[in-house]
């Protein structure tokens, strides 16, 4: 736990939908995140940069759950969120991808999408997994995606573009209002990150917020509507993209040592 | 052969029809292996064979049952034999002590089985791996070790008698009489698996399997689910068990408490096939007879033992999916025109590549290629433990 006075990044002023409050996690001596305070503008692209070993995946399990932080807050809206189960906080409508991308890999395309819906009774927990009305969902996000000719085929089977989105695929069938990606372009052609994009454009016009970790500067400038940049765990900056460009401290991190 | 995660993708007539070809020939397999199952004990030369026929299918049971929580979670336990006792002398000591008839002792017993197996799983479940293997064993091992002790309850290792529920059944017709409540209790724990393997929460249990965190992360409590399967498979485990005190009618702690009958009943249900609903109860004829041959030969050698290490040993190596699945694919390979998912898929990634690299000349067609190495040199994200 680190007791230091730092200065923090500067609070937005709209009201964030997803924020946090003095978030730290170390790693033996490895200060991965370090009292983290930001927070994240609904119905936005919101991006999260920074170098390689900044904190940014760290960051991304702590405000899933999927790491328990040291100290510190995670609030959704008013509502702390800190320490809840992953499913918990994926069923309040927060949906994220990870960065070294993951599907199951033994079942088919299809039933990658099926198995994200939630039963919401005994009864309805016992019903077939490919339930028609369900099924015709699942194809509808994997038509949209670009998958669904690959409907049958199992996961491991197909590419690494296609199982990015077949993961952002799985995400959308629990149709998320916040949708976290961790590095969306990482490992794609230039084509499919240009789909994925478009894809994250579309989704964002239809009211969803988005956080994306992403080391493609190009796809980040081009998509973000407000960016966090994170150095050693902590953030150093925030803003449009055209502030962050030109941010002195964003550069260095980037280029100094 | 039914299974939940049998996908076969359909091309043309002349595949359709194949597929016909081979339902109807799995269908007479079925139904010609349903009615030997059926009327083993009246085809069976002697009593001794009818008996074998009740100790092949109280490993179906076990095995199918195990498969519950081993087969959808990939949870592989060792520490079953525990329910298995637990049902067995749940039954015993629930006869003897409070004079509660065979039968409903045995339902009783189940039940109580069933409430200690919520906490035991609540706890064992926490952990994966290599260290869920190692707590199931010690479940075992402990109460082997509290049975043995509590000589004045037990009998500990003197053994304990079960008085038999039908007091006036000669051997032969006792033996037949067992052999069809047997029966009976496989087709509900088949009923059961068949169920949840197709079932939403069978979808959940898969995901589990196949990556615990991200289901978690696409909204599947986890916990619960691998929880009520763990307490379901232990039920039906220890309903067997029960079945088998009443059967057998003498328990040892040494012998129902362990490892090593949990083990021979892994190495059935991954020798058959955990994926499919069958091959749990392929792998106890196969391994259950095998073992019945050995000790009626050789006697109560460690020669079995060996036998069992070696064969799971090859099974874990050449068979990872189970005979079913072998079998499958020998009977794709012998299909002529049939193509495999793996190879249409191939073909189809292909032209997706072609499709996807055309706008961009001079684009690496491969999407593993220099992009993707870097991706892997980035920290792995790895899961709280
Ligand atoms: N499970 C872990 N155990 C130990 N150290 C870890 C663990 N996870 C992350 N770290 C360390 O914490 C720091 C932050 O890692 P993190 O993965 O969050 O960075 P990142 O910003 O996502 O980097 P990248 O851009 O390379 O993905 C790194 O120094 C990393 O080595
Ligand atoms: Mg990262």
């Amino acid at each position: 736990m680190t007791a230091t006075v730092e200065p923090t990044s500067p609070a937005p002023a709209t009201p964030s939908v997803l924020s946090t409050r003095g978030l730290t996690k170390s790693f033996g001596g490895v200060h991965a995140v370090r009292d983290v305070s930001v927070g994240f503008l609904e119905g936005k692209v919101n991006g999260l940069i920074g170098p390689n070993g900044s904190g940014k995946t760290t960051f991304f399990n702590m405000v899933t759950g999927m790491i328990k932080p040291d100290s510190g807050e995670v609030m959704q809206g008013e509502r702390s969120i800190t320490r809840w189960a992953p499913h918990r906080i994926a069923r309040l409508g927060i949906g994220r991808s990870f960065q070294l991308c993951r599907v199951f890999p033994r079942l088919t395309v299809l039933e990658n999408l099926l198995v994200a819906v939630r039963p919401t009774s005994l009864a309805s927990a016992l019903l077939g997994a490919h339930h028609a009305p369900t099924v015709a969902r699942a194809r509808e996000i994997l038509a949209r995606v670009g998958i669904e000719h690959l409907e049958h085929a199992e996961a491991r089977d197909i590419s690494y573009g296609q199982q990015k989105l077949l993961e952002l695929g799985g995400v959308l069938m629990a149709d998320p209002r916040i949708i976290m990606l961790d590095e969306p372009a990482g490992g794609v052609n230039p084509a499919l990150i240009e789909r994925i994009a478009t894809l994250i454009r579309e989704l964002n016009a239809e009211g969803r917020t988005f956080i994306v970790v992403e080391h493609n500067m190009d796809l980040v400038m081009n998509l973000c509507d407000h960016i966090v940049v994170f150095d050693r765990g902590r953030p150093i900056a925030a803003g449009v993209p055209a502030e962050i460009q030109s941010d002195p401290a964003v550069l260095e991190a980037y280029l100094g040592v | 052969m039914p299974s939940a995660s049998d996908h076969i993708v359909g091309t043309g007539v002349a595949r359709t029809r194949d597929r016909g070809v081979v339902r109807i020939i799995k269908g007479v397999v079925l139904l010609a292996g349903a009615a030997l199952l059926v009327s083993w004990p009246s085809l069976a030369a002697n009593p001794y064979l009818v008996s074998a026929g009740v100790v092949v299918l109280n490993y179906a049971v076990f095995a199918s049952s195990w498969n519950i929580m081993g087969g959808l979670t990939g949870y592989i336990s060792l520490g079953h034999a525990a329910y298995f006792g637990l049902g067995a002398y749940g039954t015993a000591l629930l006869i003897q002590n409070f004079d509660i008839p065979s039968f409903g002792a045995w339902f009783l017993a189940g039940l109580l089985t069933l409430v200690i197996a919520i906490p035991v799983g609540w706890a064992a479940l926490r952990v994966r791996g290599a260290s869920f293997v190692i707590v199931t064993i010690a479940l075992v091992l402990v109460l082997a070790l509290i049975f043995q002790s509590l000589r004045g309850i037990t009998g500990g290792s003197d053994g304990l008698i079960v008085p038999r529920p039908f007091p006036d059944l000669l051997r032969p017709e006792h033996h037949a009489t067992f052999y069809y409540i047997y029966a009976g209790l496989l087709a509900v724990v088949l009923a059961v698996w068949f169920v949840i393997a197709r079932s939403r929460f069978g979808a959940g249990l898969k995901a589990i399997r196949e990556d615990e965190d991200k289901a978690e992360s696409l909204g599947i409590p986890t916990t619960r689910y691998k929880g009520i399967a763990h307490a379901l498979s232990a039920y039906f485990v220890a309903l067997g068990g029960g079945l088998y005190a009443l059967w057998f009618g003498d328990l040892d702690p040494i012998m129902q408490f362990s490892v090593l009958l949990s083990a021979e009943v892994v190495l059935m249900a991954l020798l058959g096939g955990v994926r499919f609903l069958l091959g749990p109860l392929v792998g106890a004829i196969i391994v259950g007879t095998a073992l019945e041959y050995f000790v009626l030969n050789f006697g109560e050698t460690q020669l079995h033992l060996v036998a069992t290490g070696i064969l799971l040993a090859v099974v874990v190596l050449f068979l990872p999916d189970g005979v079913l699945a072998g079998l499958s694919e020998l009977v794709a390979r012998f299909r002529p025109q049939a193509t495999s998912i793996r190879e249409m898929t191939a073909e189809e990634l292909q032209n997706q590549r072609v499709s996807e690299v055309r706008p961009g000349s001079g684009v690496d067609a491969d999407p593993t290629s220099s992009e993707r190495s870097e991706q892997e040199l980035a920290p792995v994200e790895r899961s709280p433990s």
